[in-house]
This record gives structure tokens, C-alpha cells and sequence, in this order.
């Protein structure tokens, strides 16, 4: 499959967007660069879709430049900026067949018939669904119906892919086997894309780099990997990955003293005084069962225990504390029962906090 | 349980069906009825067609009813689209508005709607169809309603816009395709009400079908009866023929079959 046109780069510039008094994006600084996949990660109305949106040209920012390729877009009709939208809602049009609708965008540029029909075709091959041309999209399942908007966004030969939570009306099963051919697809065709998600698993699965929001702003944007051990925000750890907040003392030195234990804080935790109390944000994998002679542990009562396949998840009650979740191998934690009195400590090398 | 679910359902439509046709059933056979109720014949539908005045007055009727249709597309299509697209949050005020017709007396309306139309207008036949169109409101604004709710017209219009296409070819290609039965609904609502619609224009002194009807069924009651017989027939015929025309599919869909690709 040939590569679509040479890839662009997407860069937003202090782009800020108000609905009233409500701010949307505040000041909002995003590059994509050439063949790269970044998806926005956040809470609802955190403004990752009003980005997606103004880049496609569906909203107006406020101020800010939105370039592709160092054009200014901002002015540029949605109909005119050659980008390929995939929606969160089904949106192919009812009244017209798989085919019909991957052509829609190739007639509105008045392609000539030949090439639109070996456009489609080829379409139609790069999301397995050649079989289905003649059907109609009430006679697809979700997942077809959002691999043909995928077919017909990329037929146009887009600059720029958008994924507006194109997988959010999926179930389970589909949408992990839809976010992989996306993925796939990406990857064979090279095409910039920008993706929007509130689900972090599907974001941390599917990009390059994540982009965390937070009430308008870009919060941390890295790889996958970098976001989840090196937050560098508090909010940017509570919400990608599970954390446990848990009461804790700065006590000077870099450390913090958090359950019996002394632990170093993690560089990105600043304008933090010492002996001010704080809150410890400690992942469920950064806690291990120990024996009771440790000296470093703490005892709880073990109150739940998920299966979870390779892991198991404990939920330790602690009088005065939220539930502390563990994750454990579940080969370790065969034998223990609800109601078993349990001893653990913290094993990371060092922990983010945050002012109460 | 299923069998007696099936059968009550089974019953009810009967029952409606029943109660729908057998008095239409009962004014055909009356209607085809000889003076005197003996024996069947045309007799009742030939004198109609003889009654002066039969011709013009039913010309008139539908040539209003098809321009009430048309006006009422042209405007309420466009508002209706708008109103879901752009200004949902006046959706409840235009509900209310397109309600005033039923509550409206219909003589308030004619006199008023009569003073505040352009004079060019009042003098003619062709007023009639604006007050249709308002008599007709209720109606065909409950029918595109209810086609846009059913489709996520702003998802319709998002994706043809970014896929290239320009305002003009999403109305025509995706939007209007896309609330088709709320169309024929509406204008079948509209074209059937003008046709049938008496009290405005006796009001107003116009001679269209109802009020010829009235007249004709003072002479002749068994001729009356046809005259309604004939009436339902061609409103009958009239939607029939705008749903095939209106659901007939394009033949020009984009076929694959046979095609090489590299």
C-alpha cells in the first residue's frame, strides 16, 4: 500500500478557546510531527475534544495559530483543509452504501470516476471490508461502520488524521481488535494523526506520544512509558495508572515519610516544604507484601481480592486511611483469604506528592 | 406468552383496520348505490362529473394543496435544520409558536392573518396557501421533528463538511436525504389538509373543492357520498404517488463489481 501524500506537521501555538465563562483551552502549545500518532488523554471537558475540533476546523480558537506544515489554518474552511475526521457518534450517511460513503469525499473534490472507484477499492481492502461495499450502514456492526468512517476519512488522502474517541461505542472485545488495525493502518500509511480519548489504556495502547490534559492546558506529553513512571505532575499520576493518595510528612532532604517508611520524592515534586503535611501518591505495583519482622512494614486487613489474571488486586484496610491497593502476582497471594491480617511496605525508589 | 401476545396484536390491528375501513367500505357501496337504493351503477360519479363547477373547484384545491406542500418544505425544512444545528437552545420557542394554530380560533387567524398579508396577495386565490401552510404547521413541524431527532444531523453535517463537501451539496446530498420520511410526512400532512381544508376558506369566500362539495351535497345525497368516496380516493392516489416518487432510489450507486485495481 503506498504511503499517503508526504506526512505534515501539526502544531498548535497558544491556542485558547472560551464558551462563556468557561475556559476550554487555555493557552494550549501541541506539535505532532511528521507520521506520528499523539492521542490527548483526559478527563471530561478537560478540552482535548474542542483541540481536536479546532483543528479540524469545526470550532474557532479564540486566539492562537493552528499550522500544518508552518500554514496558518486558522482562517481555512473545514471543507478545505483536506483532513480526515473519524467521529466518537456513527456518522456515515444512512442513505448511502459503504461504498457510496467512502466515495462522498473524492466526489466532493470531482475526482474523475475511474480513479474514485480504485481509490475505494483500495480503501475497502485496507479496512477488510471489500465484501461489504453494497451494504448499507444500519446493515454493519459498530465496528464495520467505524472502520468504513476510517476508510473514508483516509480516502481523501488527508494531511492530517483526526480520531475523535472513535472507539468509545464499541464493546470491549472490538474495540481493542479496531484500536490495533487502527494502529496498523496508521503505521502502513505513515499519516499524522491526532487522537482523542478519556480512556487512558486505549491511549497509552495506540500512541506515540500521550498528551495529558487538565482544564485547558497540556499537563505532560511523552512517551507512554514516561508518562506512567515519570509523572510530572500529581494530577498527571492520579490519572494515568491507579495511585493510592495516602497522608505524609515532608521531613527535609528530598524525603518523605509516608506509612513507617522514609522514601525519596520524586524530582517533579516541588514547592513542597518540609514538615508540611502532604499527600503520597504510591502506585498499586509499588507495594509489596513483606513478612512481619520488616521493619519497614505496615499491617492491615486484607478486605478484597480481585482476580485479575497474571495479577491479583488486595484492597488493605488501615484505621484513619482510604483502602490501599495492592497489585501482587497472583501466584503469591493464592493462599491469602479476606479477613487475613496482612504486612506490607512500599518498594519504589522514589514517590510523588502533593500539597493537601 | 408469545402465542396470546400474537394474538392480541392480531386482534387490535382488526379492530383498527375495522374500524378505519368499514365506514370507507360502507360509503362505497352507498356511493355506487342507483337513485333509490336499488341495484349498483356509476350513476352517483357520472352526475358529478356533469355538476358545473367540479373541474375548476378541484383544479384550484390541488393546485393550492401542491403549492402549500412546496412553500411548506421550502420553509420549514431550512428552519428545521437550522434550528437543530444552530440554535437548538430556541427549539422550545418555535415548539410553541408552531403550536399556536391549533389554539388560535380559526376566524382570529383569518381576519388577522388577512390584514397583515401583502396587499398583492389579498386579493387572490393564492392568500389561501400561506394560511395552509400556518394551519398546517402543528403538523409538519411534529414530522421533521421527529425525522432530525432520529439522525445526528451535526455528526451528518461535521463529516461531509470535512470530507470536502460544501454547504449546498450537504443539504442535498446528506441532510435532506437523510430526514426523507420526515419530508414526505410533512408534505403529505401539508398537500392532505389543504386539500380537505373548509372553514378558513368559506371564511375568507373562496371557492375551492370543500366549499363546492358542501354546496353539491345539498342537491344530491347519494352524489355527496361519492364526492367523499372520490375525494379520499385522489388523496389516496396523490400520496401514493409522491411516496414511490419520493422513495424510489437513485440508480446511479457507486458499483464495484468487475473493477481492476493495482
Amino acid at each position: 500500500m503506498a504511503k499517503q501524500r508526504a506526512s505534515s506537521t501539526l502544531k498548535l501555538e497558544n491556542v485558547t478557546r472560551s464558551f462563556g465563562t468557561t475556559v476550554a483551552l487555555d493557552g494550549l502549545n501541541l506539535t505532532v510531527q511528521p507520521g506520528e500518532l499523539v492521542a490527548l488523554l483526559g478527563p471530561s471537558g478537560c478540552g482535548k475534544t474542542t483541540a481536536l475540533r479546532i483543528v479540524a476546523g469545526l470550532e474557532t480558537a479564540d486566539s492562537g495559530s493552528l499550522l500544518v506544515n508552518d500554514v496558518r489554518y486558522n482562517d481555512t474552511a473545514v471543507n478545505d483543509r483536506d483532513m480526515g475526521m473519524v467521529f466518537q457518534a456513527y456518522s456515515l450517511f444512512p442513505n448511502m452504501t459503504v461504498a457510496e460513503n467512502i466515495d462522498y469525499g473524492l466526489r466532493a473534490r470531482k475526482m474523475d470516476l475511474p480513479k474514485r472507484m480504485k481509490q475505494v477499492r483500495k480503501m475497502l481492502q485496507l479496512v477488510d471490508l471489500e465484501e461489504k461495499s453494497t451494504r448499507y450502514p444500519h446493515q454493519l456492526s459498530g465496528g464495520q461502520q467505524q472502520r468504513v468512517a476510517l476508510a473514508r476519512a483516509l480516502a481523501i488522502e488527508p494531511t492530517v488524521l483526526l480520531l475523535d474517541e472513535p472507539l468509545s461505542a464499541l464493546d470491549a472485545q472490538v474495540r481493542s481488535q479496531i484500536r490495533e488495525e487502527i494502529r496498523a493502518i496508521q503505521l502502513e500509511l505513515g499519516i499524522t494523526t491526532l487522537f482523542v480519548t478519556h480512556d487512558q489504556e486505549e491511549a497509552m495502547a495506540i500512541a506515540d506520544r500521550v498528551g495529558v490534559m487538565n482544564k485547558g492546558k497540556l499537563e505532560q506529553i511523552d512517551k507512554p512509558t514516561v508518562l506512567y513512571n515519570e509523572p510530572a505532575t500529581p494530577f498527571v499520576a492520579s490519572f494515568v495508572g491507579q495511585a493510592n493518595r495516602l497522608p505524609a510528612t515532608i521531613t527535609g532532604k528530598g524525603n518523605v515519610k509516608v506509612l513507617h517508611q522514609k522514601i525519596s520524592l520524586s524530582r517533579h515534586s516541588t514547592d513542597l516544604r518540609d514538615g508540611l503535611p502532604v499527600e503520597a501518591l504510591i502506585r498499586p505495583e509499588s507495594i509489596t507484601l513483606t513478612t512481619e519482622n520488616d521493619d519497614e512494614a505496615t499491617q492491615g486487613l486484607l478486605v478484597s481480592k480481585s482476580f485479575l489474571g497474571p495479577l491479583t488486586k488486595l484492597g488493605v484496610a488501615l484505621e484513619g486511611l482510604p483502602i490501599i491497593h495492592i497489585n501482587s502476582q497472583s501466584k503469591d497471594v493464592k493462599s491469602l483469604e479476606i479477613g487475613d491480617r496482612i504486612s506490607f511496605k512500599i518498594v519504589a525508589d522514589e514517590i510523588m506528592a502533593q500539597n493537601v | 406468552m408469545k402465542i396470546g401476545r400474537y394474538s392480541l396484536n392480531a386482534f387490535t390491528i382488526f379492530l383498527a383496520g375495522t374500524i378505519f375501513f368499514l365506514p370507507l367500505l360502507a360509503a362505497a357501496e352507498f356511493s355506487f348505490r342507483k337513485p333509490g337504493g336499488k341495484g349498483h351503477s356509476f350513476t352517483n360519479y357520472s352526475w358529478l362529473l356533469q355538476q358545473e363547477g367540479f373541474l375548476p373547484a378541484l383544479g384550484t384545491s390541488l393546485r393550492l394543496a401542491v403549492l402549500s406542500g412546496a412553500l411548506n418544505l421550502i420553509l420549514m425544512v431550512p428552519t428545521m435544520v437550522v434550528l437543530n444545528l444552530k440554535a437548538k437552545r430556541y427549539k422550545s420557542i418555535v415548539d410553541f409558536i408552531c403550536i399556536l394554530p391549533l389554539i388560535i380560533p380559526v376566524v382570529s387567524l383569518a381576519i388577522g392573518a388577512q390584514v397583515s398579508m401583502p396587499e398583492f396577495l389579498q386579493n387572490t386565490e393564492y392568500e389561501l396557501v400561506f394560511f395552509f401552510v400556518i394551519v398546517a404547521l402543528p403538523y409538519t413541524y411534529r414530522a421533521l421533528d421527529s425525522a432530525i431527532s432520529a439522525v445526528d444531523i451535526k455528526v451528518l453535517v461535521e463529516a461531509s463538511r470535512s470530507l470536502g463537501a460544501t454547504w449546498f451539496a450537504t443539504i442535498i446530498k446528506v441532510i435532506i436525504p437523510a430526514i426523507r420520511s420526515g419530508i414526505i410526512g410533512s408534505l403529505f400532512l401539508s398537500f392532505a389538509l389543504a386539500i380537505g381544508e373548509f372553514t378558513l376558506t368559506s371564511l375568507l369566500h373562496w371557492d375551492t373543492f370543500p366549499t363546492w362539495t358542501v354546496v353539491a351535497a345539498q342537491q344530491n345525497i347519494l352524489g355527496a357520498i361519492a364526492i367523499s368516496v372520490f375525494s379520499f380516493a385522489l388523496a389516496i392516489f396523490a400520496l401514493t404517488l409522491v411516496g414511490i416518487l419520493a422513495a424510489r432510489k437513485k440508480n446511479q450507486n457507486l458499483v464495484l463489481e468487475n473493477e481492476e485495481v493495482e
